[in-house]
């Protein structure tokens, strides 16, 4: 990911600090890193303390978890729930799989590299990682948050044209709900 | 001078007050889990994230509209309850206008939820209204019953009899059956586990609130900081002798909480059908008995 310069007020650096300890993700699990979320929600590694709560519906989410492999019909759903939750919204991409296809590289219903379709903002390595990293991985997102570095979806908004082009070339033409340009323009979302 | 500043700042104090304990009702659930469980002042961090979400998704203006109508109702209600140094608005308005006042806030979200279009909401909101008829039949007769009881129907006279004699004199001492009730009245108004049949989360996606995000969710969150608090001051002023001071009525609060909460965290939930049922017939029936026991004490003396 590019270096990127970004001029915060102290108001932003506030608000960052409060924001930062409440992150809902979606309960949206894909691939078989799913089974590594229960025992991070419950009293072994209690992932609500650090403010980290499965949510239901994008609408109420903050954080959507890619958990292992992605087949390409899965992919479409996972595009429709990115777009519909509200911003700042994060990524975090699960295992291998997510990175460079791991074990499914020669698959033809799953897709290879998930930043060609939605931009990441954390991946974590391993097949699959222990609910240690997956703690890990939350905790430096917050510490990111806290400094103003996780602005990737930033990038959904100014570069759209780049995932849809990826987006198009795996499923054909799609339709989808949400204008991302002009959202971008109504909500001012313009620089990365 | 005061009563204005009251008015001001009495919405605040609420507030802040309920959204204690809301991270308190959190906190209770993740140790009984064995959990360490977040923060405190959680639920404040999720309402700031909440309110400075940079995009926000409108359905409409009777979208945008309800939410002010479910948060207005609610600061409504509030007013009539008298509590410590604050109780204007009580002796003009009595018990059956907070009877009538509770109702603006279901109705007001109903109709936003309508306008979301979400089947999820839709389901969420028409099983809160038919919850609404399950609790307010226990509800309404346990007011009924404490008026006709010490012959007022002013919230604020009710307080001053119940203070009059220490605990002897306390609702739930004259009349534990409809203390009872209101008790299992409570537990539904306040949406905990038994009666927590329209958010449901693994069931209807959270119900009304399925299509809510940004600052719509944060208005709702705010609202239910503050029915939290109204809810157990309405119990606590009819059964409970209201309180002296505002210590005394948050350790009241806390201790109702605090049962209504341990209550929540080993019940399932009943389906809506078995909810309405359960309301009607054992909350329901409690009151009624309480009341035919106050008509044959009248009617010997």
């Amino acid at each position: 990911m590019k270096k990127q310069i970004t001029q915060r007020n102290a108001w932003d650096k506030v608000l960052a600090k409060l924001t930062k300890r409440s992150l809902w993700m979606l309960h949206y699990c894909t691939g078989c890193g799913a089974i590594e979320l229960p025992p991070t929600m419950t009293a072994r590694f209690d992932m609500e303390r650090f403010g980290v709560l499965p949510m239901v519906t994008p609408r109420q989410a903050d954080l959507l978890l890619i958990t292992g492999y992605l087949s390409i019909k899965t992919l479409k759903r996972i595009i429709l729930s990115y777009e519909q939750m509200q911003s700042p919204k994060w990524v975090v991409a699960f295992g291998s799989c997510t990175i460079n296809g791991g074990m499914y590289w020669n698959s033809y219903a799953t897709i290879k590299r998930l930043d060609m379709y939605l931009p990441v903002e954390i991946y974590i390595a391993g097949c699959m990682p222990r609910p240690e990293a997956i703690i890990e991985s939350f905790t430096k997102l917050i510490q990111r948050i806290d400094e103003g570095k996780a602005n990737s979806w930033k990038d959904y908004y100014t570069n759209y044209d780049f995932y849809r082009k990826n987006q198009e070339r795996v499923f054909g033409k799609i339709e989808t709900y949400n204008d991302i340009k002009a959202d971008g323009e109504k909500f001012d979302i313009q620089q990365p | 001078m005061n009563t204005v500043l009251w008015i001001v700042f009495y919405p605040f104090i609420a507030f802040f007050i309920g959204i204690m304990y809301m991270g308190y009702s959190r906190k209770f659930n993740a140790r009984v889990e064995r959990r360490y469980g977040p923060s405190w002042i959680q639920p404040f961090y999720d309402i700031v994230k909440l309110m400075t979400k940079r995009t926000n998704i409108s359905h409409g203006w009777m979208h945008d509209i309800s939410l002010l109508m479910l948060l207005g109702g609610t600061l409504a209600t509030l007013m009539f309850i008298p509590v410590p140094g604050f109780s204007y608005f009580a002796g003009y308005g009595d018990m059956l206008v907070i009877m009538y006042l509770i109702l603006v806030p279901s109705l007001g979200m109903a109709l936003g939820v309508g306008e979301t279009a979400n089947p999820n909401g839709s389901i969420g909101i028409s099983r809160a209204l038919m919850m609404l008829a399950g609790y307010d039949v226990p509800f309404v007769l346990s007011f009924i019953g404490m008026g006709m009881l010490n012959h007022t129907t002013s919230m604020f006279d009710l307080i001053q009899i119940q203070q009059s004699n220490g605990i002897a004199s306390w609702g739930i001492v004259t009349n534990p059956l409809l203390g009872l009730a209101a008790l299992f009245a409570l537990q539904g108004m306040l949406g905990e586990k038994p009666f927590e049949v329209y958010v449901a989360p693994h069931e209807i996606a959270t119900g009304p609130m399925s299509e809510m995000g940004g600052k719509f969710l944060g208005i709702m969150f705010i609202t239910h900081a503050i029915t939290i608090f109204l809810e157990l001051t309405i119990f606590i002023n009819l059964f409970l002798g209201g309180a002296f001071t505002w210590i005394g009525l948050i350790v009241k609060q806390l201790i109702v909480f605090t049962l209504v909460l341990s209550v929540n965290i080993v019940f399932g939930r009943y389906r809506v059908d078995d909810a309405m049922r359960f309301m009607w017939k054992i909350p329901g029936s409690l009151a009624l008995l309480g009341i035919i026991l106050i008509i044959f004490q009248q009617l010997r003396s």
